[in-house]
C-alpha cells in the first residue's frame, strides 16, 4: 500500500491481510447500505417525498391550517389526511382519531418554533419546522391509545408538550365520518 | 521534550475544570427528571443546565483537549518548539474569555436555548458571540498547526511527516471547515437577530448550516482519541503499530468524509429533498470506512503487544496483555464503547431506519456513548500518560487510575444502555420532568433510575480523575525522557506525496461539500417567504 | 518521492481517489434521484425531471384535493407576532389617553378595575390590541365590549394598548394570599398537555399575545378558563388556550385563577 519496494517479505504479508481487511470492510459497508435501502423500501418507511412550505404567522387565517379544517378526513379514496399544528405547547387537534387498516397522511407544520412530532411505539417521527409542511405515511392494525410527544425543545413549558392518538376500528370511525367532515378525539 | 508545558497544562486544566462542572450538571438533570425527585418548579432551571452542560461538553472541552494535545504533538513529533506560542495564549485565552462571555447570559436563564441554538428561538447575543469567541480561538490553533506543519516539512525534504503530526494537522483541518457551518448560520442569522438587527429567520436553513457542523463535529472530537489509538497504545502497552500508511489513509478518509453527510441529522426534516438525504446516508454509510480500517489496525497493533509478550495461539495472547496497565483498560474500554455506539449509530445513518429512533432519548445515549464512552475515555489517557511530561512529575496512583478508568466504563454502560431502551420506547429528548404516573410512560420508570445511578458512578469517576492529575503535580520529581510516539513494524522512511501532506483530501473535501450541500443551501436561500419571526428567550417581564 | 505532483493524471493516488468518490457520489445521486423516488408512498410525480426537481427540494404548491373545511365560528384574525405591534410613540399614549376615557368605568381611572373586569394598567400591548381586534371582528363576543369597539380604528386600537401598556403595573386590588404555588400553575400537568403558566404568561417565558396576569380578579380568570374549556371563547389562536383550560378540572381552575389574584 505504501508503494516502498525495500521492505521484506513480512510486509508484503501484513499489505495483503490489510488489503483484505479493507475489502472486506467496504462488503460490511455495502450490505448493510443495501440492508438499510431494502428494508425501508420493504416497510414504506421512508423521508418525506416534497419540500412544501407554509407561512406560521397566517397559518390560522387561511389556507388548510385554519382551524376547523385540521383533524382526520377522509379522501375520496378511502385514505385519510391528517392535519396538524405545534405550538407552543400544544399540538392542535390535541387528540388525533385515526381509523384501523386505512393509510394515512399525516401533514403538519409549526405556528412558531421547531417542535417534534412522534407517536410512540410507532415510526411515525418527523420535526415540524417554521415555515414548512411535514408529511409522513403509515397505517395502524389495532386500535390503540398513544401518545405523541413533542420531541424537539421548544422552549420552557416544552415538558407540557404531550399530545394523544387515537386509533379506533375502521368501521367506528366511518360512522363518525358520516356526519363529521373533521375529525378529532378532543373532547367538548 | 516538551517546551510549552504551561501552555499545554492550561488547555487541560480549563478543560477539565470545565468538564467537572458540566458533569455534575448533567447528572443533576438526570436526577431531577427522574422518579427519585419531585418536579422542580421552574422547568426552566432545566434547560438552563442542559444548555449550560452541552455548550461546556461539545464546544468548550474538546476544543480546548484537541488544542492542548495538537501543541503537546507539535512539540514531541517534530522535535522543535512551537513556533507562535504567542498566538497559542492569544487563542486560548480567546477560548476562555469567549466561555466566560457564553455561560454568564445561559446561568443567568437569558440564553436557554440549548447548545444547538434552534432559532427561531433567540437568546441574549452574548451567549452566541461567546461561542463565536470559542470558535475562533480554536481557528488559532488551526492556523499554527499548520505553519508549523509546512515550516517543518521545508526544513525536512523528502521526510515523512510523523504520524501522530499528520494526524494532528488533519484533525485541525477537519475542524477549521466543520465549523463554518454554524460560524455562517451564527454570523449571518442568528447574531443579527440576536441584536434586533432582522426580526425573522430561515430556521430550515439554519438546521441545515447547523447539520454541516453537528455530525462533523463529533470527528472533530475522536481526532485525539483516534491519534491516541495510533500513536500512543502500542507505544504504551509494549508493542508495535501495525501498519503506518493504513493509519495515515484513515485520517485523509475521515478528512474527506466526515464533513459533507451532516443531512443525515435532517432524515426527518421538512426542508431537505429525499434525494440529499440519501446521498447523505450513503456518504455516512462510508465514514464507517475510516474507523473500521482503524479497529483491524490497532487489534492488530494490540495482537503484536500480546505476541511480544509471549502469547501464543489464536487468542492466547489476550491473555498475556498488560491488563493492569490502565493505558491497556483505556483502549479496551474505548474500544468496546465503539463497536456498541457504532452499532446504534448505523441505525441512525439509515436512510429509513432512522424514523423508529429519531430524536427519542435513543439518540442521547448513542451520543454519550460514543463521546461521553469511547472518546472522553480517551482523553484520561492522553492526560494520564502526557501528564509526567507536563508535570515533571511521576503520575503512579496506578490502582486509582485503574479504578477511574473502571468506573468510568461502568457508568458509561449503566447510563446509555438503558437510555436507548427508552429511546426505542419513544421517550423524548430534553424534558424538564416526566409524568411517570402515567401509564404510558410508566414503564420508563425503571430504566431512566438505572440511568441516574450509571451518572452518578460518572461523577464519582470524574472526581476521582481529577483527583489523580492533582497528586501529579504533588508527586516526586522525575526526568520522564522525550515523549515518544508509537514505532510502526516497518517505520516508513518514505511515502507517497498524497500521504504526506493535505492538499488532494483538502481538495475533495470541498468538492464533496460542494456536491452534497451546494444545491440544498443555495435553493433555501433562494426562497422568499421561509424566513419566519423570532421568538425571543428570556424576554422583558 | 515526496515531490511528485498530486494533482496529476500520472498519480495513482490523485485518480483513485477522485474517480471513487465521484463514482460513489454519482451512484447515490441516481438512486436517491431517479430510483427511490418512484417508490414513495406519499410522491405526486409527472415522469422522470419531476422526480428530481422532487428529490433535490424544490418546492411544490401544497395539494388542493381535498376542500377546506370553513369554519362555523369566527376566530381570530389577527397575526400575534412580536413585530405585530411596533414600539410606542409619545403621541399614540397621548390619544390612547383620550380613548381611554369611556373605558375607566369598568377597567379603572388608572388601569386597575375595581370590579371583576381586567386590569389593563402594564398590560402586554399585543394581549390588549389583539383582544380589540377580536371584539371587533367578532372572533370574542361581550355584551359590554363588543359594540363599544365596533367604531374603532385600527389605529385606535394600537393607541389604547400603547397607553395601556405604558402605564405602570400595580399590585391589583386583591388581597395577597399566602400559601404555596398550586402544582397547575407551578407544573402543570404534562400527560393532560398543560405546561406551566408561567412559560407563556411572562414571569418565565412570554408568548407573544398572552397576557399578564398577576393581580387579575379571580372571577374574571375563572371565567374565561371554563368558556375556554368549553369552547364558548375560542379567539384563542389555533387553541392554544383551549387546549389547555379543557384538561384543567373545575379545582385546578379555581386554585389558578386564585393564586395568579393573590400575586403583586
Amino acid at each position: 500500500m505504501s508503494g516502498d519496494t525495500d521492505h521484506g517479505a513480512a510486509a508484503i504479508a501484513a499489505a495483503r491481510v490489510e488489503r483484505r481487511w479493507a475489502g472486506l470492510s467496504i462488503g460490511i459497508i455495502c450490505v448493510l447500505v443495501v440492508l438499510a435501502a431494502y428494508t425501508g423500501i420493504h416497510q414504506a418507511v421512508m423521508p418525506q417525498a416534497q419540500v412544501e412550505t407554509a407561512d406560521p404567522r397566517t397559518l390560522h387565517i387561511s389556507g388548510e391550517f385554519i382551524e376547523s379544517n385540521l383533524g382526520s378526513a377522509v379522501e375520496p379514496d378511502g385514505s385519510v389526511t391528517v392535519r396538524a399544528i405545534g405550538q407552543q405547547y400544544s399540538f392542535t387537534p390535541q387528540c388525533i382519531l385515526i381509523p384501523t387498516d386505512t393509510p394515512v397522511r399525516f401533514r403538519a407544520t409549526s405556528a412558531d418554533v421547531i417542535h417534534g412530532f412522534l407517536i410512540e411505539h410507532t415510526n411515525v417521527n418527523t420535526m415540524l419546522v417554521p415555515g414548512y409542511i411535514s408529511a409522513a405515511t403509515t397505517r395502524f392494525s389495532t386500535p390503540a391509545d398513544l401518545v405523541m410527544p413533542c420531541h424537539e425543545f421548544c422552549g420552557a413549558g416544552h415538558e407540557g408538550m404531550w399530545g394523544r392518538i387515537k386509533v379506533i376500528e375502521k368501521s367506528a370511525f366511518q360512522k363518525l365520518a358520516a356526519d363529521r367532515r373533521r375529525m378529532t378525539c378532543v373532547a367538548q | 521534550m516538551l517546551h510549552s508545558r504551561r501552555l499545554i497544562l492550561a488547555h487541560f486544566w480549563l478543560a477539565f475544570a470545565g468538564f467537572g462542572i458540566a458533569l455534575v450538571l448533567g447528572e443533576w438533570q438526570m436526577f431531577i427528571r427522574s422518579p427519585l425527585h419531585a418536579w422542580i418548579g421552574n422547568p426552566e432551571w432545566y434547560y438552563r443546565s442542559v444548555t449550560a452542560h452541552g455548550t461546556a461538553m461539545a464546544y468548550v472541552f474538546p476544543t480546548l483537549v484537541s488544542m492542548g494535545f495538537g501543541y503537546a504533538i507539535t512539540e514531541a513529533a517534530l522535535k522543535r518548539p512551537l513556533i507562535g506560542a504567542r498566538w497559542a495564549w492569544t487563542g486560548f485565552a480567546l477560548v476562555a474569555v469567549g466561555t466566560v462571555t457564553a455561560v454568564v447570559p445561559v446561568s443567568l436563564g437569558l440564553a436557554s436555548v440549548l447548545y444547538t441554538f434552534y432559532p427561531p428561538m433567540i437568546g441574549s447575543p452574548f451567549y452566541y458571540i461567546g461561542v463565536v469567541l470559542v470558535v475562533v480561538g480554536s481557528w488559532i490553533w488551526v492556523a499554527l498547526m499548520s505553519v508549523n506543519l509546512y515550516t517543518w516539512k521545508r526544513a525536512n525534504r523528502g521526510t515523512p511527516v510523523p504520524l501522530a503530526m499528520f494526524a494532528n494537522v488533519a484533525g485541525s483541518y477537519l475542524w477549521a471547515w466543520t465549523a463554518v457551518g454554524a460560524a455562517i448560520e451564527l454570523l449571518f442569522q442568528i447574531i443579527p437577530a440576536a441584536l434586533g438587527l432582522t426580526t425573522t429567520i430561515d430556521a430550515g436553513l439554519a438546521r441545515v448550516f447547523f447539520s454541516w457542523t453537528l455530525h462533523a463535529i463529533v470527528y472533530f472530537w475522536l481526532m485525539p482519541t483516534y491519534i491516541a489509538y495510533y500513536t500512543i497504545i502500542p507505544r504504551a502497552i509494549g508493542g508495535r503499530l501495525f501498519s503506518d500508511p493504513m493509519a495515515r489513509i484513515s485520517f485523509a478518509l475521515f478528512l474527506v468524509v466526515a464533513m459533507p453527510i451532516g443531512v443525515h441529522h435532517l432524515f426527518a426534516d421538512p426542508e431537505v429533498g429525499a434525494g440529499f438525504k440519501f446521498m447523505h446516508s450513503v456518504f455516512t454509510a462510508l465514514v464507517a470506512l475510516p474507523t473500521l480500517l482503524t479497529v483491524f489496525t490497532i487489534c492488530a497493533s494490540v495482537e503484536i503487544a500480546g505476541r511480544l509478550r509471549g502469547g501464543k495461539g489464536l487468542l492466547g495472547w489476550v491473555a498475556t496483555l498488560p491488563w493492569r496497565n490502565p493505558m491497556m483498560l483505556a483502549i479496551a474500554f474505548s474500544f468496546v464503547m465503539l463497536g456498541f455506539g457504532g452499532a446504534g449509530g448505523i441505525i441512525n445513518m439509515s436512510y429509513q431506519l432512522d424514523a423508529s429512533i429519531h430524536n427519542t432519548q435513543w439518540i442521547t445515549g448513542h451520543f454519550h456513548l460514543i463521546f461521553g464512552g469511547a472518546i472522553v475515555i480517551m482523553y484520561f489517557a492522553i492526560a494520564y500518560d502526557l501528564w509526567p511530561h507536563l508535570t515533571g512529575r511521576a503520575l503512579d496512583s496506578f490502582r486509582l487510575m485503574r479504578l477511574q478508568l473502571w468506573s468510568w466504563f461502568i457508568g458509561m454502560i449503566v447510563l446509555t444502555f438503558p437510555w436507548h431502551y427508552v429511546g426505542v420506547l419513544g421517550m423524548p429528548r430534553r424534558m424538564a420532568f416526566y409524568d411517570y404516573a402515567d401509564p404510558a410512560i410508566a414503564p420508563q420508570a425503571l430504566s431512566v433510575i438505572a440511568s441516574v445511578i450509571g451518572g452518578a458512578i460518572l461523577v464519582v469517576s470524574g472526581a476521582l480523575f481529577v483527583a489523580v492529575l492533582v497528586r501529579g503535580h504533588r508527586a516526586v520529581r522525575v526526568e520522564p525522557g522525550a515523549y515518544r510516539f508509537s514505532v510502526a513494524v516497518h517505520q516508513p522512511q518514505r511515502v507517497p506525496a498524497a500521504l504526506n501532506g493535505f492538499g488532494l483530501w483538502v481538495s475533495l473535501m470541498l468538492a464533496l461539500t460542494v456536491i452534497n450541500y451546494g444545491f440544498p443551501i443555495v435553493h433555501l436561500l433562494s426562497l422568499p417567504n421561509t424566513s419566519v419571526p423570532v421568538v425571543r428567550i428570556g424576554a422583558a417581564k | 518521492m515526496t515531490e511528485e505532483p498530486i494533482f496529476s493524471l500520472r498519480n495513482r493516488w490523485f485518480t483513485t481517489a477522485v474517480a471513487v468518490t465521484a463514482g460513489i457520489a454519482v451512484v447515490s445521486a441516481t438512486v436517491g434521484f431517479l430510483w427511490l423516488p418512484t417508490l414513495q408512498a406519499d410522491a405526486r410525480l409527472a415522469g422522470m425531471w419531476d422526480a428530481i426537481c422532487s428529490a433535490a427540494g424544490i418546492v411544490r404548491a401544497a395539494p388542493n384535493e381535498s376542500l377546506v373545511v370553513q369554519g362555523t365560528y369566527q376566530t381570530s384574525g389577527v397575526i400575534a407576532f412580536p413585530e405585530t405591534m411596533e414600539n410606542a410613540s409619545a403621541i399614540s399614549i397621548g390619544r390612547g389617553a383620550t380613548l381611554a376615557l369611556p373605558c375607566t368605568v369598568c377597567h379603572g381611572a388608572r388601569g386597575l378595575s375595581e370590579a371583576d373586569s381586567p386590569n389593563l394598567a402594564g398590560q402586554y400591548p399585543l394581549a390588549i390590541f389583539k383582544q380589540l381586534v377580536d371584539y371587533k371582528s367578532g372572533a370574542r363576543v361581550n355584551a359590554i365590549m363588543s359594540p363599544r369597539v365596533a367604531g374603532m380604528s385600527d389605529q385606535d386600537m394600537r393607541d389604547l394598548a400603547a397607553y395601556y401598556a405604558y402605564l405602570p403595573r400595580l399590585p391589583g386590588q386583591h388581597p395577597a394570599t399566602a400559601g404555596a404555588t398550586p402544582r397547575i400553575v407551578e407544573s402543570g400537568a404534562p400527560m393532560r398537555n398543560i405546561a406551566p403558566c408561567a412559560t407563556c404568561h411572562g414571569s418565565v417565558d412570554y408568548k407573544a399575545g398572552s397576557a399578564w396576569l398577576e393581580g387579575q380578579s379571580p372571577v374574571y380568570l375563572a371565567a374565561q378558563l371554563r368558556a375556554f374549556a368549553t369552547g364558548a371563547r375560542h379567539n384563542d389562536i389555533n387553541q392554544q388556550m383551549r387546549n389547555i383550560a379543557r384538561g384543567m378540572s373545575s379545582a385546578e381552575i379555581d386554585q389558578a385563577a386564585q393564586y395568579y389574584a393573590g400575586q403583586p
